[in-house]
């Protein structure tokens, strides 16, 4: 609940577009991109024009890479016929996620007062090739150790079923779980890469591709692309009568190599960030009763159960698969503790809307923005009227940087 | 990765190199030059883990590899640590191939691991082999722990000689069914990730071990093989950087070498030039590693395809601390072209039954007969007699012709369990005999080298044999592992072609 002496909104959200997720053999990057602005542009309540952006701030991980291309704000510029301020953030999968930071840091220090944030991935154009790219977000010798990304996140929850589950089957049903619920969120999704229901037992018997993570515990791989508007507390009123607030926008950073971390079955970046981020905003994790949480594998999403503190350390899987037991067949599925619920990635999360690795962290906020406004279709989350507040967390890597922001629609 | 970071990398990874803030005991892998808590006031010192033994802390079977190690397959890679020193670093189980479905990997944790010198890839843009120490087994395995303990050698100066060795055999083997190949029952062959140079680093770690000699006393590293990782790129200077024979960086251990090719004598022909630098003034070192290291080749389906062998096996020579002297010499060439391989071909051509009489014979013979006569010694003087074999059959055959037994050649005669190592062929019978040799015993080694030419030597054990025994891993242990494990023809192929 956002107080009315609360600390204020640093910046407000008024317009968000997206393109749909998926294999978009078709569309080249600047496309989406494009797709994506203009949709946003066109969303602004009130009206805004194209050369009405102060600003953009884009974020991507493997454009350069993949296109070979330097000197991005230049190509952007060409693309959108525009001659202001360009920036371009690669930060892997957190680079949407740093896009919506690094535009709130603009308003904030009051050079802009609207701007865009927008982030863009074409996976496929690199479809025999990803496997590889994607340890670009690792440590070179995890890289040379063998490891594939998603080995990465294997050891971790490796490691956190050794130390917590401890042999226990329903820790592994819980990351189970996580997937059968996201992919039972992204069924009212229209824009959603897969809207298919998994059973638990479904994603229990699909491929191991990185023991103990199987196909079914991975977001898939995508093509996207998603954008903001995103203005100050003050001039977001005359573009819409609903904007949503942003009262915290945190980046942390840890070490990128796994072996350099005090622990493997937390993401330290993530409790720095939803720290910062919660006493930015004067507000307690049970107080947020929606979250778009990084669940690019399900251990992901378990651990942000933990390092959020919405459970605590090693108990999130129990919290995970008491909360499924309660409430199957819901339309959304929260996770509860005592009095607390909240409803964790509305829209099928990473896992089942997609992850187009650039557009992720942005998208995240789409969803918020609809949610907030009760604009989100058949996605919508039920709730009595207090869907006030909502959070989203991108990762980057393993955990080398987390963003958080947390929204709100005003006191 | 371009061949600027490749050495970069070569020098934190060869020994995995760390540091460590001597104010607050942090560690740093790969190092850095101040710790995170003291900065930059901070005191770093350098370790090396290529020695140490550590533990899986966590880990997960990679089904579906990288490019870079399609090779190798499914794999396990993890966090390991050791302990001891409170460090991570990322790794790869290797020398292991995982069950199909669901491990246990609860049940690996914690598993003590021993740090192993192999390939991490190659057939990357820059056409470089690429090789790391992040890379381990099983320490109740195949390969076990050894410390590394140097003691310094004894004032005491003696004819030179052998003053430690090591040799090494991959745990992977195929069998030759039914009563063998010209007497030759298995063989070994490389795992995916291992090659000729990866061998030779195995053994000359072996060699100093056995030896407790500072690695920065050997001077001169030769490693003989037909078998080269590169046409072009020594094999000895990826030795020298791993051992730390040489360059520690940005310190400076002065060593040299080269790569030699003589086919299956490559090594054993420069014993005599080691024993003989050793004793040499302006050389200014009193050590010289040689290693005999092959990847054995032949043309698939060829005959010599179901009697080849891997592995290596390295000698260092020294006048101090000397377990076998070495009496005499002398070596036999001819231009024979039985058995040779042109640039750029990948597999060696021989000329058939014309490699038995005009050219094994002939030169191991002479070779031998020559070197009883100059040595005068008569064969019942000869506690071991050691013939390059490419077989068991060519061996045994010319030692009975020169009057030998069967016992004196029984000891030596590894090629019927590990296949011909060709230019590890004689030094690792060498090793398996001097596992067992007491002192006072004469050992006469004759190699041979297709193209054509044999070595003799004729060693004499000294009483140091036995305070160093028990810092060797012997050969018939390695033979007779009970970790070994047996693989297909298919199998055996491909590990041969990527290797």
């Amino acid at each position: 609940m956002v107080q009315k002496d609360g600390p204020k909104p640093i910046a407000a959200v008024v317009g968000a577009g997206r393109t749909k997720f998926g294999e978009l053999w078709y569309d080249n990057p600047e496309k989406l991109l494009v797709e994506a602005g203009l949709e946003c542009v066109e969303s602004v309540d009130k009206g805004i024009g194209r050369k009405d952006i102060q600003a953009c701030f884009f974020g991507s991980f493997l454009y350069q890479h993949t296109n070979k291309r330097g000197l991005i704000p230049g190509y952007m510029a060409q693309e959108l016929g525009l001659n202001i301020p360009i920036s371009m953030t690669e930060a892997a999968c957190a680079s949407g996620g740093a896009a919506v930071y690094n535009a709130v840091l603009g308003i904030q220090s009051g050079k802009f007062d609207i701007v865009l944030a927008g982030g863009f991935e074409k996976m496929s154009d690199r479809v025999d090739k990803i496997m590889d790219d994607l340890m670009f977000a690792a440590d070179p010798h995890e890289f040379d150790a063998g490891f594939t990304f998603i080995g990465l996140y294997a050891v971790m929850m490796s490691r956190y079923l050794y130390d917590y589950g401890k042999g226990d089957e329903r820790c592994l049903d819980a990351m189970a779980i996580v997937a059968s619920k996201n992919h039972h969120h992204a069924m009212g999704n229209p824009y959603a890469q897969y809207r298919r229901e998994f059973t638990v037992e479904a994603v229990k018997r699909s491929a191991l591709v990185a023991d103990p993570v199987r196909l079914l515990h991975c977001s898939p791989v995508s093509d996207g692309a998603a954008s903001l508007i995103i203005t100050s507390p003050e001039k977001a009123k005359e573009m819409t009568d609903t904007p949503i607030y942003i009262y915290a926008s945190q980046q942390a950073t840890d070490s990128v190599a796994l072996s350099a971390r005090d622990n493997l079955t937390g993401v330290k970046s993530t409790r720095l960030a939803m720290g910062a981020a919660l006493e930015q905003a004067g507000m307690k994790i049970s107080e947020i009763p929606l979250a778009e949480v990084h669940d690019c594998f399900t251990i992901e999403e378990v651990m942000y159960m933990e390092d959020s503190g919405f459970y605590n350390t090693g108990e999130a899987w129990k919290g995970i698969f008491d909360s499924y037991k309660d409430y199957e067949g819901l339309r959304h599925i929260p996770y509860v503790r005592g009095d607390a619920e909240v409803i964790v990635n509305p829209g099928g999360g990473l896992k089942a809307d997609g992850h187009p690795v650039g557009a992720t962290g942005v998208r995240q906020v789409f969803e918020v923005y609809r949610q907030l406004r009760g604009e989100a279709g058949d996605c919508q989350v039920e709730s009595d009227g207090d869907l006030d507040a909502a959070l989203c967390h991108n990762i980057g890597g393993t955990g080398g940087i987390c963003t958080v922001h947390i929204f709100g629609r005003g006191a | 990765m371009s061949e600027p970071i490749a050495r970069r990398k070569i020098i934190v990874d060869y020994r995995i190199n760390a540091t460590k803030c001597q104010d607050c005991g942090t560690m740093y892998f790969p190092p850095k030059s101040f710790c995170y808590n003291e900065g930059r006031a901070s005191h770093m010192e350098d370790l090396d883990f290529f020695y140490k033994k550590g533990a899986l802390y966590s880990g997960t079977v990679i089904n579906t590899p990288s490019s870079k190690f399609k090779d190798v397959g499914a794999h396990i890679s993890g966090i390991f640590e050791f302990p001891e020193h409170s460090l991570r670093i990322p790794g790869r189980i290797t020398d292991y191939i995982p069950p199909e479905g669901s491990v246990d990997l609860s049940s690996l944790v914690g598993r003590e691991v021993v740090p192993r010198f192999r390939r991490n890839y190659s057939g990357s843009e820059d056409g470089l082999v690429h090789y790391s120490s992040l890379n381990f087994s099983f320490g109740d395995e195949y390969y076990p722990h050894q410390e590394y303990v140097k003691i310094e050698p004894s004032e005491e100066v003696e004819k030179p000689g052998i003053v430690g060795y090591g040799v090494y055999l991959p745990k992977y083997r195929i069998k030759n069914e039914g009563g063998g190949v010209l007497g030759v029952t298995e063989r070994t062959l490389p795992f995916a990730d291992e090659d000729t140079t990866t061998f030779s680093v195995e053994a000359g770690k072996r060699a100093l071990i056995h030896a407790a000699l500072d690695s920065t006393y050997v001077k001169k590293c030769f490693v003989g093989t037909e078998s080269p990782t590169y046409a072009v790129k020594p094999i000895m200077a990826t030795v020298t950087q791993a051992l730390e024979l040489g360059e520690k960086f940005e310190d400076g251990y002065f060593s040299g070498g080269t790569d030699s090719q003589f086919a299956c004598k490559a090594a054993t022909d420069l014993y005599v030039d080691a024993a003989a630098l050793v004793n040499y003034p302006a050389f200014g070192g009193e050590h010289v590693m040689v290693i005999g290291s092959d990847n054995s080749q032949a043309s698939p389906g060829d005959p010599l395809d179901y009697t080849v062998g891997a592995g290596a096996a390295a000698f260092i020579f020294g006048r101090r601390d000397v377990i076998a002297t070495l009496d005499h010499y002398l070596s036999y060439t001819s231009d024979t072209p039985d058995f040779y391989r042109r640039e750029g071909e990948k597999y060696p051509r021989h000329g058939g039954r014309f490699t038995g009489t005009p050219a094994y014979y002939k030169h191991v013979l002479t070779a031998m007969k020559a070197m009883l006569k100059k040595s005068g010694l008569a064969p019942e003087d000869i506690n071991y007699v050691i013939l390059h074999s490419p077989n068991a059959s060519f061996p045994q055959r010319a030692a009975l012709q020169a009057g030998f037994t069967r016992e004196q050649i029984a000891p030596g005669l590894t090629v019927a369990k590990i296949g011909n190592l060709y230019s590890g062929s004689c030094p690792a019978a060498l090793g398996a005999v001097l596992d067992i040799s007491e002192p006072g015993d004469k050992i006469l080694m004759t190699a041979y080298g297709s193209g054509a030419g044999s070595d003799s030597y004729v060693f004499t054990v000294t009483d140091k044999i036995a305070e160093k025994r028990e810092r060797s891993v012997p050969v018939q242990d390695q033979i007779e592992s009970p970790h070994k494990e047996y693989v297909d023809y298919v199998f055996y192929r491909k590990m041969k072609d990527i290797s």
